[in-house]
């Protein structure tokens, strides 16, 4: 069952095409990665499909919904529901302590509940870390700090842009193992990277170059 | 956890945890709403304060005598009546005379006074010493000590000289109780008879002097020795009629109808009430920077003994009341009697109105200026906290903070940054207040309750309001910015 498709969509800046005419289809449950060299149209692409940048020309289904044509208003409403995100810089909130940036997501998303947020933290192994500030985390944790807050609302999606562009290998597998159990469990991910390694641990790669969708590459060795 | 407890950790945390750039925009609150505060507080004071500062200044009314009447000090306390005697400070009676220090052969003017009441309407006397308390000491002006060297301790000894206008009076006028007279007339062969009189307290003569040494000795002469001729004249009230009042002595009509012309067209001289000394003890010396530093100041006991009358010339009233009221008092006194007039100290009473309008007006301005510059500065501060915190803001929303959500949380911020600095603006505006009441009024203010509560809002709105264009800011920054690896 198709939970993300992108119909033919442009994105077009004056003369510069970021995006052009690129169709994607994600299944349910998939697990699937991003690669281009910089410039390619990947951050446009992630822009749209985390409902934060609308296309000029095409159409995007998120969870049947065209997103395309929606208020900024709903895209925050429809991005706050169904979507997580992970950053490459983590991003945390600098003077809230680990738990309460988890609990940011769900003040956001609904109600704030310090246990279920201790349990995300738990799940990344970071329990003991919850009363920390960011500056007292190293990156590695701040990075799965930053996984339980995408994942405490259960999104539908998990949008990960280069989440292991700033952390040592130890770290990067930790990361990885992470979404390789979100998949697990049914969680859809995207990833967006130009790491071979952190694409490889996908089901399918998509290419992107120019604009346009160069390959798509099916990783045979997934879940082996 | 509720979401309002959310909400309250969060902007809390932000507050706490990021001291230093919070610490600038409270600071600037916090200065703000301590000058604010401190400035109502004065200005609600002021009039009272101001009041108090201007009676230092001295008397604000003058009760007169009306033309012609007399004051004494009876009339003074009736007109006294008509003032509230809470408003009344003090009211001071003067009679000013002339006495003279014959041992010096100096002369000044002295007043006869209350005392009790000086210092009220003259706090501005500096005396060396004390204000004598008993009848026969006296307070010295400086430049009199200076000039003939007394110094506290000495004794001085006055003399009342009845000075009179004896030239402008008529004979008629001249005939008073116990005055001494004296004139002449032409007599026998040109020569000029000269007579004195000391009239007694019938205003009928006592005793007669005639100076006849240009009359005939045998004759004319006699009229200076004649006892029987002489008393004739005792007992009798002038004018007197030659012939029936006083019959001529004989072989010298001419002058003795000379003598009788003399006597009916005597006049007052000067030095004819007994000069009344008395000795007085120096217990001050004062010093004004005025005019009074010529003046011996005495009690009016010791006046009325000099001069052998209790008039008054002025009394110096101390009134704490506005303009207007003063106006109605005076004017209540002066309509309700016939011998006192009231008047204003137009100089005192009109600055301290005119002081108190450009007082207000300053305080308003400077109020305004304060209130704009406490604005710019949060403004500013939170200006720079919305560019520093630009990602934790597009995370925020990429998170999925609405606009409205982000709206309330920096509002919440500010509105949180307004009530600490209204709470420390509040407590140090009234230290504040307080300083600058004692140090500028020399006395300290009362504290406003509702101050309190009232700077808090202020301050409050003050910051929300200085809010409004950084929150635009935020709100218009693009969650999209987190992505880009910035």
């Amino acid at each position: 069952m198709s939970l993300l498709e992108l119909k033919n969509i442009s994105k077009i800046y004056g003369d510069l095409k970021a995006l052009d005419n690129v169709s994607l289809h994600v299944d349910q449950g998939e697990w699937v990665a991003i690669m281009g060299p910089s410039g390619s149209g990947k951050s446009t692409m992630m822009n749209i499909i985390g409902c934060m940048d609308k296309p000029t020309k095409g159409e995007v289904l998120l969870d049947g919904v065209d997103i395309s044509r929606e208020s900024s208003k709903n895209l925050t409403d429809i991005r706050r529901d169904k979507i997580g995100l992970i950053f490459q810089q983590f991003h945390m909130v600098n003077y809230l302590t680990a738990v309460e940036n988890v609990m940011v997501s769900q003040y956001y998303h609904s109600m704030p509940d310090e246990e279920e947020a201790l349990e995300a933290l738990e799940r990344v192994g970071l329990r003991e870390r919850a009363r920390h500030l960011p500056s007292q985390l190293s990156g590695g944790e701040q990075q799965r700090v930053c996984v339980a807050r995408a994942l405490i609302n259960h999104p539908e999606l998990i949008l990960a842009d280069e989440p292991t562009g700033n952390l040592d290998e130890a770290n990067e597998n930790i990361v990885l193992d992470l979404f390789a159990q979100l998949h697990k469990e049914g969680t859809t991910l995207i990833v967006v990277t130009h790491d071979p390694e952190v694409a490889d641990a996908a089901q399918r790669t998509i290419v992107l170059e120019h604009g346009k969708v160069a390959r798509e590459v099916i990783n045979e060795n997934f879940g082996k | 956890m509720t979401k309002r407890r959310m909400f309250l950790r969060m902007i809390t945390a932000s507050l706490l945890r990021r001291r230093s750039r919070m610490l600038i925009a409270l600071l600037s609150i916090g200065i703000g709403a301590t000058i604010l505060a401190g400035l109502v507080t004065i200005y609600v004071d002021v009039p009272r304060q101001m009041g108090a500062q201007f009676r230092s200044y001295g008397a604000n009314m003058l009760i007169l005598p009306k033309e012609g009447a007399m004051l004494d000090s009876d009339h003074l306390a009736e007109a006294l009546q008509k003032i509230p005697q809470d408003e009344l400070i003090g009211a001071t009676p003067y009679r000013y005379v002339r006495l003279d220090m014959t041992s010096r052969q100096q002369s000044f003017t002295a007043a006869g006074t209350d005392f009790t009441q000086v210092p009220k309407t003259s706090p501005y006397f500096s005396i060396e010493g004390a204000y004598p308390e008993n009848t026969r000491e006296v307070l010295v002006g400086k430049s009199i000590a200076d000039t003939i060297g007394v110094k506290i301790g000495s004794t001085m000894e006055l003399t009342y000289q009845p000075t009179s206008s004896s030239e402008e009076l008529s004979p008629e006028e001249s005939r008073i109780p116990n005055a001494m007279l004296s004139g002449s007339a032409e007599g026998f062969g040109g020569g000029v008879v000269y007579v004195s009189l000391q009239l007694d307290g019938n205003g009928a003569i006592e005793s007669l002097e005639i100076n006849a040494e240009t009359q005939t000795p045998e004759y004319g002469g006699r009229t200076a020795e004649d006892e029987a001729f002489l008393a004739q004249f005792k007992g009798k009230k002038l004018p007197l009629t030659a012939g029936e009042d006083v019959e001529a002595l004989s072989g010298a009509t001419v002058t003795s109808e000379a003598v009788v012309t003399a006597v009916n067209t005597a006049r007052k001289t000067e030095k004819t009430v007994k000069p009344q000394t008395l000795n007085f003890t120096v217990t001050g010396i004062l010093t004004t920077g005025g005019e009074e530093e010529g003046y011996a100041f005495l009690s009016l006991e010791d006046m009325e003994t000099l001069t052998g009358s209790g008039q008054l010339d002025v009394a110096e009233l101390s009134v704490s009341a506005g303009a207007e009221q003063l106006e109605t008092y005076a004017d209540a006194i002066t309509q309700g009697d016939d011998t006192v007039q009231a008047r204003l100290v137009k100089r005192v009473t009109r600055s301290e109105a005119s002081v108190l309008e450009k007082l207000t007006a300053l305080v308003f301005l400077v109020t305004l200026v304060v209130l704009l510059l406490t604005m710019i500065c949060v403004s500013t501060t939170m200006m720079a906290v919305v560019s520093e915190r630009r990602r934790e803001i597009g995370l925020r929303k990429a998170l999925g903070a609405s606009d409205g959500s982000i709206r309330k949380e920096f509002l919440g911020e500010g509105l949180f940054l307004g009530l600490l600095g209204g709470v420390m603006g509040g407590i140090l505006g009234f230290v504040f207040a307080q300083v600058v009441s004692v140090n500028v009024f020399g006395s300290s203010i009362m504290f406003q309750p509702l101050l309190l509560p009232i700077t808090i809002i202020v301050s409050m709105a003050i910051a929300a309001l200085s809010c409004l264009l950084p929150i635009k800011r935020a709100v218009a920054i693009d969650p999209a910015l987190v992505l880009k690896g910035e």
